[in-house]
């Protein structure tokens, strides 16, 4: 993903070499102090804006290396593994910059946000800790760019889901249904156990003597009678007669919990107008009082009415723990254009920190956004889908830092470098805390605030150069609606990798085409059906044995590509999709044979060990879909549940009408001439001598770029 | 040694001014991160070979993510393992805190040190860890004891355990020094083919070892290095290298065979293949036989510096276990699994294998919380410091902590408390238990006898500081008997938020063989465990579960939803890792997947459990 590999993190460094003409105050950091001023100013920052843009800093972005995006992903294992991605990091910064043009000024002015955010778990949810996976990298990463982990963790703002907030408000309202039933419940056990022992038993009449000379003296003063009883002088601290919703109670302190529960039985068993209460006083500490009562309905009305006070501040401080989730709501309701460089993933992190869990399907999770955001605009698809743009960029890596350079030297560099002034540039001046600047650089950090800041500089470039003129841009039109903007919103990448996008209006998927010129796209079409996935095979095993080893089998032309998926697992891809199940049906006859002639078999060498496994595509988006996440993808697989060595494919109904489509196309072929006349009647595979030069290369390629990221 | 009941007050007092001394908040705890490791290593070893014991005592990132991971009363030992297992396996040490300590009659002195560790991935190579997990409220915890997260992250120490070590060592293509073992094994007969492979690259080598000599006579820098680039020489420091690339082990052998005859100033080196193997053998060109031993010296500085630097903190646990001193530890099972998977090796499936393999490295674990057993029925005692206070109220065993350390003023923070409080309270139970002789340094012996009694028992009650839920184990502590886990069911499938009270009166009316005693305890919100009196019932309440022929209050309690296994169902759910947040759905999982295989093929095993404290004995299994 952007900005986390090092690569595109060497261009941060530009900042630093920033002249000192440009102004450097800090940037905005909110913090839980701060969070409540924040958040007004922001409201009309946000209500005022043309486009917001936002960024996130996580805490990893691959809970496996496996589960990295790879061109073997189709798009719904692709969703699969951002799904994960989302559910297992934390969100630990969030920048949020909104941009607005001033007409009078010629200029847009932004307020960048970078607020810290951690969850803490501050309501009595049930159930399982809250708890969050951090990669060692990207950890390791922020730490190279001194994020400041105190501040995340020590003043963070918390933050709940809508879901979470919906579950603590029905668990508020069942507790306060139940709870007299409980606590009635609660006491006929004690009785049944304790007061057993003497001291409890001498420790009880005590209380109840107590109890009664406080009563005695409180119905004496109602009659007119004395004030002061002096008996009780000793025990003050721990009677404390107060009022309590306008009755007299007592006030009990300094006893354990162990007496308090006695004095609890003896009020309930001697005293009729007594009620024993516990309620959450201030600072959240509970407070047990005795309430006098003067009937069996007055206790009923106290008792509603503790309760319906408890529910209320129960109901308020869940409130108040809703937290950044404001930010999120204030962003969704306002309806305005947000913007993100490369943020599929940080729109399924907004999704699942912030609205509740993801849905199961890429489709279910699109349609959910379009309706809580409807108008996305990804920077980095403007910026590879749009030809002007693209010369713009002169071609170079469209990752944010870089496009900002290119896009915006004179924010970047400072407006002192001469040579961008025959460049038409928007103006952007930043506000920070009524500090205003016009060429801003918040320093060298690597923060969220300031990666959403230089989001929106590219947006706003990006949209001059696209043509349109923010002068004439009337305030009240929605910059979503622009016709120069309209056919690029809602298009997010769904993979970077493989150029696939996605459209959050219409779930439509299209492979990008523009900017194939840009990718090294020397990989064939991949076709799903094809491949099969092998895992657990001997570890000294590369793909090119593996490769050899199912060329022996299958001709030299039925293996398209091997790519590792890591060190334990390949994908291979078959030339025609019938090899799929051919291949599993032969590997499956040979694990239950171990007579000699499976020993002598091509494929031996693949299984050796015993412990080989395959299965098609399908079998690995299941274990893409587990919650488990393991190193290694043969552990993985194993965590699953698989003890299978071979899933056999159930000839559905497609592959059948493949295989169909096949045999009309080789119908002149002799099927007994074998593999290399039947390919050549594959229409894939135009030339078999060129084509398999290609997928060595490849294969040789694909090991490389794993062994690369592995060093 | 000082009269255990009878204290004189005059005493009291003179040991209530030395409390003050003590204050935890002025220990000086020397704080260590990866600035200092170095400079600090020689002085902690020599604090561990001097000490008679060693505490060590970690923070964690988590420990369990649901209430039933937690290690609970009613689990088995390997149950109870598995737990520690799945916790130790996720989550990451951030402060490893070690305490060599001396103990001299009501004396300790202690040097204790606290580690930040953090497992930056230094080689790039993906170790020590991957990812791991945090637990929010962890974090906000050590946030409130004013920890420095940025100096943990930025600063902390990395490591590698043993088992990673050594896979990196292949990986990382070091080129290895050739020993002459491994050189003149055999000498194989030569085949044709070998004969070619040899006198080719005999010729490469002695074109190469000419034109490296004959360069500084005459030729010219260009013709030398463009000599060098056809030749394939490289460079190995600052002596000219040349690599020979190997196919097979064979062709290793022919050709440092055949580099023998060049012995005089070459030197072989063989590079190592990623996936184990050789790669190539490269030879290195000295001047002299002076040059050579230096060049061999200063390969073996090369590995030793690297090894230090890929093992990062696990120096220390390997001081430790060199040194065979016994540890002390409060929780032991705990701290224990994660020392195990983050130094050691990956953790073993079971807990037998764990025992062995954990003993080869620390020959003897001692819990403090094992001792505190000895001194009598105990209730919970999961806190260090409560502890502490409460051996303090019962018994006069005065302990004078001695703390030679300079902790270094420019620390913020001190950290590590915990691992002093271990050394504190040792030496206290010590002294109640009469282990510690008058005079130490006269009997080593009976010391060692002594706590050999105590050693590597890991005591599995649960040892985090999480808020005691006191009520609902009360019922439980009281009763000591041992429960035969045939006599347990688990209940689950009923209405959530429902208390054990409750429950057992539902089921009181439901079936008569609830008419004998039997006990009720919630495991988390979604699941219970019922125990019953009398053997047999067990079984017969199973039975009756599974059968149409159910009725009354209990059968409309099945249509509701409620169901019941027994425990070894809850075992198959530890030992298969279905970690699933609520019991419920762990053993409903568990359930499905188990009825696809055959029924018998899990044994039940005879096991038994203690309500109230259960041991896992380390010496007899």
């Amino acid at each position: 993903m952007k900005k986390r590999w090092p690569i595109t993190i060497l261009y941060r460094a530009f900042s630093s070499s920033t002249t000192s003409t440009t102004a450097s105050f800090p940037l905005k950091h909110v913090k839980k102090s701060n969070f409540d001023s924040a958040l007004s100013s922001l409201r009309h920052h946000v209500q005022a804006a043309d486009f917001v843009a936002i960024d996130l800093e996580m805490t990893g972005i691959t809970s496996a290396p496996w589960r990295d995006s790879f061109e073997f992903d189709r798009f719904d294992v692709r969703y699969l593994k951002v799904k994960d991605s989302a559910e297992k990091f934390a969100v630990i910064q969030f920048g949020v910059s909104p941009f607005r043009w001033d007409p009078l000024k010629q200029s847009f002015i932004t307020h960048p946000h970078n607020f810290f955010i951690f969850q803490r778990q501050e309501l009595p949810l049930d159930g399982a800790a809250y708890e969050f996976l951090c990669q060692t990298t990207s950890m390791d990463f922020l730490a190279k760019y001194q994020f400041d982990f105190n501040a995340c963790i020590h003043e963070g703002v918390s933050y709940l889901s809508r879901e979470q907030e919906d579950k603590a408000l029905k668990h508020v309202n069942s507790t306060y249904e139940d709870e007299s039933l409980d606590s009635w419940h609660s006491l006929k056990e004690i009785r049944d156990t304790h007061l057993f022992n003497i001291p409890d038993i001498l420790f009880a009449e005590r209380m109840k003597d107590r109890l009664s000379e406080w009563l005695g003296g409180l119905l004496r003063n109602r009659d007119g009678g004395s004030e002061v009883q002096p008996s009780f002088n000793d025990s003050k601290q721990q009677f404390e007669t107060i009022f309590f919703k306008m009755r007299p109670a007592i006030s009990l302190n300094g006893f354990t919990s162990h007496q308090l529960l006695l004095i609890q039985l003896v009020v309930r068993k001697h005293f009729k107008d007594l009620a024993y209460l516990r309620v959450s006083g201030e600072n959240s500490c509970s407070q047990n009082v005795i309430v006098y009562i003067e009937s069996e309905s007055d206790k009923k009305m106290l008792m509603k009415e503790v309760k319906d006070e408890q529910k209320i501040d129960a109901e308020m401080s869940i409130k108040a723990s809703i937290g950044f989730r404001h930010v999120i709501d204030l962003l969704s309701s306002e309806k305005k254009l947000i913007v993100g460089h490369n943020c599929f993933l940080d729109i399924a992190h907004i999704y699942s920190k912030f609205f509740g869990p993801l849905p199961l399907t890429a489709e279910e999770f699109i349609s959910s956004v379009n309706k809580y955001f409807p108008h996305i605009i990804d920077t980095k698809i403007l910026l590879n889908s749009n030809s002007i743009l693209q010369q713009r960029m002169k071609k170079s890596s469209t990752s944010l830092s870089k496009a900002f350079s290119v896009l915006c030297p004179q924010i970047a560099l400072g407006s002192k470098s001469t040579h961008l002034a025959l460049q038409p540039s928007v103006k952007v001046e930043v506000e920070v805390d009524d500090i205003r600047s016009s060429n801003w650089n918040s320093g060298v950090k690597h923060e969220a605030g300031y990666d959403a800041f230089m989001t929106g500089c590219v947006f706003a470039q990006a949209c001059s150069h696209l043509g349109i003129d923010f002068k004439q841009q009337s305030s009240s039109e929605n910059l979503a609606h622009n016709e120069k903007l309209r056919e690029h919103v809602n298009l997010l990448y769904l993979s970077w990798t493989n150029g696939e996008i996605i459209n959050l209006s219409t779930g439509n998927r299209t492979s990008e085409s523009l900017a194939s010129n840009k990718r090294k796209n020397h990989y064939p079409k991949i076709l799903f059906e094809c491949i099969v996935i092998v895992w657990g095979f001997p570890s000294h095993l590369k793909a090119w044995d593996i490769r050899e080893c199912i060329s022996k089998v299958y001709g030299p032309t039925s293996v398209i590509s091997v790519y590792h998926v890591d060190e334990t697992a390949v994908f291979v891809q078959f030339s025609r999709a019938e090899m799929v199940s051919k291949f599993l049906d032969l590997k499956g006859s040979l694990d239950r044979n171990n007579d000699p002639i499976s020993v002598l078999h091509p494929l031996a060498k693949l299984l050796e060990g015993g412990n080989t496994c395959a299965a098609s595509y399908e079998t690995y988006k299941e274990i893409c879909s587990s919650t488990v996440s393991k190193v290694l993808f043969a552990d993985q697989a194993k965590a699953v549940g698989i003890k299978w060595k071979t899933k056999l494919v159930e000839s559905s109904d497609k592959t059948k009408e493949h295989e169909s489509l096949r045999k009309v196309k080789a119908v002149n072929s002799d099927p007994s001439c074998g593999e290399r006349t039947k390919n050549k009647n594959f229409d894939d595979v135009s030339n078999d001598s060129s084509y398999s030069q290609l997928s060595s290369d490849e294969i040789i390629d694909s090991f490389y770029t794993r062994e690369a990221k592995q060093i | 040694m000082v009269p255990k009941f009878k204290p004189s007050p005059l005493r009291i007092r003179s040991f209530c001014t030395k409390t003050v001394q003590q204050n935890p908040h002025h220990w000086p705890i020397k704080q260590i991160t990866k600035t200092n490791f170095n400079e600090s290593l020689s002085e902690i070893k020599n604090h561990i070979s001097s000490s008679d014991f060693i505490a060590v005592s970690l923070q964690n990132t988590g420990s369990f993510s649901s209430p039933w991971h937690r290690v609970s009363t009613f689990d088995t030992p390997e149950t109870a393992y598995l737990k520690a297992k799945f916790a130790a396996e996720r989550f990451q040490i951030l402060q490893f805190a070690i305490c060599p300590f001396k103990l001299q009659a009501s004396k300790v002195i202690a040097y204790p040190y606290n580690f930040h560790l953090f497992p930056r991935d230094e080689l790039k190579m993906g170790m020590p860890s991957y990812s791991f997990t945090c637990q929010t409220s962890y974090l906000t915890a050590m946030a409130k004891e004013g920890f420095d997260f940025n100096t943990c992250i930025y600063d902390g120490i990395s490591y590698l355990s043993e088992a990673q070590e050594s896979t990196v060592k292949v990986r990382m293509g070091n080129p290895m020094a050739v020993d002459h073992a491994t050189k003149s094994s055999s000498s194989p007969a030569l085949s044709v083919a070998d004969t070619v492979f040899i006198e080719r690259v005999r010729s490469r080598v002695k074109h190469w070892k000419n034109a490296c000599t004959d360069s500084d006579i005459k030729t010219e820098a260009l013709v030398t290095s463009l000599r060098k680039i056809v030749l394939g020489g490289e460079q190995f420091g600052s002596r000219p290298s040349m690599t020979i690339d190997v196919c097979s082990e064979r062709q290793v052998q022919l050709v440092l065979k055949m580099l023998e005859d060049f012995s005089d100033v070459l030197v072989p080196l063989i590079i190592p293949a990623k996936g184990g193997g050789t790669q190539a053998v490269r030879a290195v060109l000295t001047s002299s036989d002076e040059d050579k031993d230096l060049l061999k010296r200063e390969l073996q500085t090369f590995e030793f510096e690297q090894n230090k630097r890929v093992r990062g903190f696990r120096e220390v646990i390997d001081l430790i276990s060199a040194s065979q001193k016994p540890l002390v530890a409060h929780n032991s099972l705990n701290d224990f699994t994660f020392i195990h998977s983050k130094f050691l090796a990956p953790l073993p499936p079971n807990m037998n294998e764990f025992i062995c393999s954990l003993r080869l490295a620390f020959p003897q674990v001692i819990d403090v919380n094992y001792l505190l057993k000895d001194i009598g029925p105990v209730k919970k005692m999961t806190n260090i410091s409560a502890t502490i206070a409460y051996l303090k109220n019962r018994f006069f065993a005065p302990i004078e902590m001695e703390i030679p350390n300079q902790a270094n003023e420019n620390e913020g923070k001190i950290h590590g408390h915990n691992v002093v409080k271990i050394c504190q309270l040792f030496g206290k139970l010590c002294s109640i238990l009469k282990i510690t002789p008058d005079a130490i340094e006269s009997s080593d012996d009976f010391l060692a006898s002594a706590i050999n009694r105590y050693a590597n028992i890991f005591y599995s009650l649960p040892g985090s500081s999480q808020e005691p839920t006191n009520e609902e184990i009360r019922g439980w502590t009281n009763d000591k008997r041992k429960v035969s886990c045939e006599d347990v069911v688990f209940l689950w499938g009923f209405r959530e938020r429902i208390s054990a009270g409750i429950l057992k009166n539902m089921l009181q009316g439901s079936h008569e063989v609830f008419a004998e005693a039997f006990n009720v305890r919630m495991v988390d919100r979604s699941c219970a465990i019922v125990v019953f009196g009398k053997p047999g019932l067990s079984n017969t309440f199973k039975n009756v579960m599974n059968s149409k022929a159910v009725s009354g209050p209990l059968r409309e309690m099945v249509s509701d939803g409620l169901k019941a296994a027994g425990y070894e169902t809850y075992q198959r759910v530890c030992s298969s890792g279905l970690w699933e947040s609520a019991l419920a759905d762990a053993l409903d999982k568990t359930l499905a997947s188990h009825n696809c295989l055959s029924e018998a093929a899990y044994e039940t095993k005879q096991s038994e459990i203690y309500l109230s404290n259960e041991l896992i004995n380390l010496a007899e299994l």
